[in-house]
């Protein structure tokens, strides 16, 4: 019932702030490109478009709805109410996760894309709570959206670039080890896709327990007070 | 319901708040009075089990706060100095949410009527006013129908009609039995509200006991009357223990020569500053 209750808050808040109206424009926007773009670029294109957006948006949007959060002081609430922080993670994480997996399919459909929607519905859920993990790591410790921002410079870089490397024909077998990677190992429909999945799966895990240890000395410490 | 002794915490090597103890019943509104800094909020946040690293021993109904499982939030309520509400969110929509968290649920539209915010349910608390914002924030914590209350100055920034009312509801959730901690820069509100204060001055208590109690031990109260003498008015003082001995006082009753006489009691705020050595700000 709880977690029913925070699920539909955070639905409710991301509706409000816009976020549905901005991914159904993005979307309709990314289906417009595609179907556009000569049939050989295109899966390549429409793969780098889903990962480098609607699977990455927790990446970008985990700093303003927990900034947001941070000023209005709503985490003030939270932290003395019976929410617990695994509740609080998986709930953004859930909440942003359908909206980047409903459009990362609409715009994989959309354009023809040749993938099993099975296994590129499963590898987006859990390329977006991986990326919503690091913008809630950042956003927990941001003290400003500017701040946020500088600090995911570096996780795009590290996360994005060996991924899309590994999309245009760089694959080392030993790339496999790194998330990003195994997202497009799992997109591109590989050799490898039992192991990067596992392998994604694993990495998504340890980064949601990443996020829940920052998360719960974020609330013991709202109100200023730093432990 | 609340205990604590020789209770220590603190933010760096030196010590923030130092071997405080003191005791509070179930049913009762307490008070801590203090100035900014000294330490009030790191009490509530120890009492609302979000500090643990302290020192000392403080349980509430016989549970030490630092091993209290998460139910325990659902017999408490906090009502914070600054609003925590959703800004883009209504009202109404705001109350929702925050009664989803809990076991309990309250009626939502009584509480809003009770804080006279019947009319403003669906509408943004954006478009608010700061008072508003306070009444909602204080609902908010008296939703799911807590045991055990924690309000931060509750009526800041409200007018006094609104203040009156939030008072009144304070009072109305004593008689049901709620333990209410209330932390307040306000002494008019403490000596109205509270059954027990205490001085909170560096992290230590100073005194403790009835606000009466404070004022009457620490503070003589006194007469002042005002008199017509050689054609101007003048104005003399007694302490109410010496007005049989005052003879100006008893000639002036006898001839009716008096222009004005009243009572007067020191405030809880002289008290405070003639305890402490400091002022409530």
């Amino acid at each position: 019932m709880r977690m029913k209750g925070l699920l539909w808050g955070d639905i409710v808040f991301q509706y409000k702030y816009g976020f549905y109206f901005l991914y159904t424009i993005l979307t309709v926007f990314y289906i417009g490109v595609a179907i556009t773009l000569p049939q050989s670029w295109r899966e390549k294109i429409v793969i780098l478009m889903i990962f480098t957006d609607p699977a990455a948006m927790g990446l970008f949007f985990m700093g303003a709805i927990v900034l947001f959060e941070k000023s209005q002081k709503v985490l003030d609430s939270l932290a003395v109410s019976p929410v617990k922080p695994i509740e609080y993670v998986v709930s953004k994480l859930l909440s942003l996760a359908f909206i980047s997996t409903s459009a990362g399919l609409a715009i994989a459909m959309a354009s023809g894309l040749p993938v099993n929607l099975f296994t590129l519905t499963i590898s987006l859920f859990c390329s977006s709570c991986l990326f919503s993990s690091f913008g809630l790591i950042i956003a927990a410790k941001a003290t400003t959206l500017n701040r946020f921002i500088l600090a995911t410079i570096p996780i795009e870089i590290t996360v994005m670039f060996p991924a899309v490397g590994y999309l245009f024909g760089w694959r080392p077998i030993w790339g496999l080890v790194h998330p990003g990677v195994c997202m497009m190992e799992v997109c591109l429909q590989g050799s490898f896709v039992p192991v990067a999945f596992g392998i994604l799966f694993g990495w998504t895990v340890l980064f949601l327990f990443f996020a829940l240890a920052v998360i719960r000395a974020m609330l013991q410490s709202v109100g200023g007070v730093a432990l | 319901m609340i205990h604590a002794k020789n209770l220590s915490f603190s933010y760096t090597k030196a010590p923030f708040i130092e071997n405080l103890s003191f005791h509070i019943e179930t049913g009762e509104i307490f008070g801590f009075l203090g100035p900014s800094g000294a330490g009030k909020s790191t009490i509530q946040k120890i009492l609302t089990g979000l500090l643990k690293g302290y020192k000392g021993f403080v349980s509430i109904d016989g549970a030490e706060v630092k091993h209290h499982h998460n139910d325990f939030y659902e017999t408490i309520g906090v009502d914070f100095e600054f609003p925590s509400l959703f800004e883009k969110l209504t009202a109404r929509e705001n109350l929702v949410f925050f009664s989803s968290l809990y076991k309990k649920h309250g009626d939502i539209d009584r509480s809003l009527a009770a804080v006279g915010l019947t009319r403003e349910a669906d509408k943004k608390v954006s478009g608010f006013s700061k008072g508003m914002k306070s009444r909602l924030n204080f609902i908010k914590a008296l939703l799911h129908d807590p045991a055990l209350l924690f309000l931060d100055e509750p009526t800041s920034g409200l007018d006094p009609t609104n203040a009156r009312i939030i008072k009144d509801i304070i009072r109305n959730e004593k008689e049901k039995g709620k333990t209410i901690i209330l932390t307040t820069h306000n002494m008019y509100d403490a000596t109205e509200l509270c059954d027990h204060v205490a001085f909170i001055v560096d992290g230590t208590i100073r005194a403790l006991d009835t606000p009466r109690n404070l004022i009457m031990s620490k503070g003589a109260s006194k007469i002042v009357y005002t008199y017509v003498s050689e054609g101007m008015e003048r104005l003399r003082e007694v302490p109410m223990r010496e007005t049989g001995m005052d003879e100006t006082l008893q000639r002036l009753i006898r001839e009716s020569g008096i222009t004005s006489i009243h009572s007067s009691e020191p405030t809880l705020n002289d008290i405070f500053v003639e305890v402490t050595g400091t002022h409530l700000v």
